[in-house]
């Protein structure tokens, strides 16, 4: 029943006009994107185009600065929520470059998080955590490490992904999940996204190789091409090979853009 | 504030050391002693950055002193102190005979069965009037060794009124397998609260000593001087940690240096919590062939707090090492200054000082002055140091997983300092990492 996981039901991000600056400069440059609830989009585009700042911008990255223009989920506007409230109304990021923070073990880092979002006690937070943790290949002595440091490139993304799997957000944005990863952990990182969009979370996945995509069904997703700030096409996950195979500056030039 | 002059607080002091002398019933030659540091007081030096001499002089002057209510057993202590026992597990973790406990207030110490059981083993703690009384060869041996009354005004002042404090044996090859807990409690305001330790610990031995410092009445202008002198003979394994937590209005100066000898580990950690007016510290350490001094420091620094930390080390022995490493959080308008020397004195030694401060508002102030000398060809010596404020970046992290503003900054701060709370009891890291939450609230 893909079709109508595709068409997807109501309306569950929506994008309108969003311009955003950071340092003073402009990076995105009127963008709009609808996402519905259930479905899996993927944007791309080359280096600069303003991929990661849309992901960024959407979970309220303090330095990006919306200028004009609305981000609306679930019905109601966050363009100017603080992050913590935007994960509480449903919205998770997966980072590109996870940040190290010493001192902080995951595990009693996760409990927390657990206790915050979904009221429930450590202790049954803790077995939660281990018991998810198994299938990111992450055994219990590990979660008693600091958060991300010393994590190899593999490590990070799949703690980010254990996250997902934990907090089980409406929404999901992944930046750039193929970036810096070994090939055994990209495909339980490929893995556990499907099993999240099964399970009926929306997808955001941000990626400039496409090599992520070589994992998945082309037929569960639609794909965005980013080009100076913009959203310059929208077509259907088979194109994904097009890109791949031409480049995007042969495919900006044929459609002249 | 009425000034006085030097020669009233040198009457006060001298009456002073008669009424310890008599409540001691004192030998003769602790009396002497006592009377060696009036001598010393005029003369000294006095260059506290904090206190100046009238000030000093006017702690010392307090006309009249409250009555304080006699404490014999705990039942005896004031609520809030057992309050704070309950809270840190003390009480139940004594009765289940794993820790010893030893609780000094102003002028007694309570200590309890179970350590006079241990007494036959070869581990002896004693209120340190008592153990002038009974060891008088040890303690003559050991008093003042390590310190020259002649130094400043305040090592004089502690010289001549010192009171309470303990003396700890631990006899050549025992391992004490609990740690021992020692409280100081400040009653009574303008009293310099002067407690001598002194720690002797034979060949192969172990063990842990925990100083909790509190206050749980406020009092204005305390002066708390103590004075540690710990002897490490070869192979000993020794752990003092040091939780200091005063009110405002409490200045400290702990006095600690320690000799350690061959092959002997030292691992010396400060906790400082509060937000106590000043706290001036300069411990030195003196160490032998492959022996191992570690200084850690953590420093929570709150309202105007003024931290200033030496701590010089003396690599005497070949294959000496030494440690001197500081976290300090530093909030509101306080200061931190660390300034640790590491003299490297014999072939091989090593020494390394670290430094790192987590400014959390922009009138917190830091400053840092490593020292390494080499007096020798073949020393490592080292140092580093990062100051910095939370960085953006991390708690954009903990935030975008669902923590306020807040629980992620007091998630970030604890994170901060925990690789240096290693070796504290549970009961007392909960106790810790509370006392940091609300500091880090408190200042949002």
């Amino acid at each position: 029943m893909f079709y109508s996981l595709y068409l997807g039901g109501e309306s569950l991000l929506q994008i309108q006009n969003l311009i955003v600056t950071a340092e003073n400069k402009q990076i995105l440059k009127g963008v709009n994107l609808d996402i519905g609830d259930g479905e899996f989009h993927v944007v791309m585009g080359p280096n600069g185009s303003g991929k990661s700042t849309l992901a960024l911008t959407i979970a309220g990255h303090p330095k990006y600065n919306v200028r004009d223009g609305k981000i609306i989920f679930d019905g109601s506007e966050i363009t100017n929520l603080p992050p913590n409230e935007r994960v509480k109304k449903g919205i998770l990021i997966a980072f590109q470059h996870p940040e190290e923070v010493e001192g902080v073990r995951i595990i009693e880092f996760l409990q927390q998080v657990l206790h915050e979002l979904k009221g429930i006690d450590l202790a049954d937070a803790y077995d939660l955590i281990v018991e998810k943790a198994k299938d990111l290949w992450f055994k219990e002595e590990d979660l008693h490490r600091y958060v991300n440091v010393g994590f190899s490139g593999g490590e990070r993304k799949r703690l980010e992904l254990l996250q997902a799997v934990l907090i089980e957000p409406k929404l999901l944005i992944l930046d750039e999940p193929d970036s810096g990863v070994d090939v055994d952990s990209l495909s339980v990182i490929s893995r556990k996204i499907e099993e999240l969009h099964q399970n009926g979370t929306s997808i955001l996945l941000i990626t400039h190789y496409g090599r992520i995509l070589q994992h998945l069904d082309p037929s569960s997703f639609q794909v965005h091409v980013m080009k100076n700030g913009k959203i310059v096409m929208s077509r259907s996950g088979e194109f994904v090979e097009e890109i791949e195979e031409k480049g995007f500056q042969k495919i900006f030039e044929e459609v002249g853009i | 504030m009425n000034t006085i002059e030097i020669g009233e607080a040198k009457e006060i002091i001298a009456q002073e050391i008669e009424n310890l002398a008599e409540r001691n019933k004192e030998p003769e030659w602790m009396t002497r002693i006592r009377y060696k540091g009036l001598e010393a007081f005029e003369k000294a030096p006095h260059s506290d950055p904090v206190i100046s001499i009238d000030q000093l002089l006017h702690f010392i002057a307090k006309p009249e002193t409250a009555g304080i209510p006699e404490i014999k057993s705990l039942e005896d202590l004031p609520p809030e102190m057992k309050a704070l026992l309950d809270r840190l597990g003390i009480s139940e973790v004594e009765q289940r005979y794993i820790a010893g406990l030893a609780v000094q207030t102003d002028t007694s110490i309570i200590y309890n069965q179970f350590l006079k059981e241990w007494e036959k083993k070869g581990l002896i703690v004693l209120p340190m009037e008592e153990a002038v009384r009974r060891y008088p060869d040890i303690i003559k041996r050991h008093f003042l060794k390590m310190f020259s009354p002649y130094e400043s005004k305040m090592a004089a002042y502690h010289t001549a009124v010192w009171n309470g404090g303990i003396f700890l044996y631990v006899k050549e090859g025992l391992k004490v397998p609990f740690p021992l807990h020692l409280f100081f409690l400040i009653q009574e305001s303008s009293l310099a609260q002067a407690p001598h330790i002194i720690i002797i610990a034979e060949k192969n031995t172990e063990f842990h000593l925990i100083e909790g410092c509190t206050s749980p009445v406020l009092v204005r202008h305390s002066l708390h001087l103590d004075m540690t002198e710990a002897y490490l003979h070869e192979n000993a394994n020794a752990k003092l940690t040091v939780l200091q937590n005063w009110p405002e209005y409490v200045h400290t100066r702990p006095m600690t240096r320690a000799r350690i000898g061959k092959g002997a580990n030292f691992l010396n950690t400060t906790v400082t919590l509060g937000s106590g007016k000043s706290n001036i510290a300069n411990p030195k350490y003196w160490v032998s062939e492959k022996g191992y001094v570690e200084l850690n420091g953590i420093i929570l620094g709150q309202k105007d707090f003024y931290v200033d930390l030496g701590g010089e080390m003396y690599l005497q022995g070949k294959n000496a090492a030494g440690i001197n490493a500081s976290k300090a959080v530093i909030m509101d308008e306080s200061t931190v200054i660390t300034r640790g020397i590491i003299y490297a004195q014999a072939p091989k030694s090593k020494g390394h000082i670290s430094c790192d401060a987590l400014l959390m508002s922009d009138t917190a102030r830091m400053e840092t002055y490593p020292g390494l000398v080499s007096q020798v060809d073949d020393a490592e010596l080292s140092h580093e140091a990062a100051i910095g404020k939370i960085k953006e970046e991390e708690l954009f992290y903990l935030m975008s997983r669902g923590l306020d503003e807040e629980k992620a900054t007091q998630l970030i701060v604890k994170g901060f300092l925990d690789p240096m709370l290693k070796d504290i009891p549970t009961e007392f890291l909960v106790e810790i990492r509370k006392i940091i939450e609300l500091a880090v609230s408190g200042g949002m």
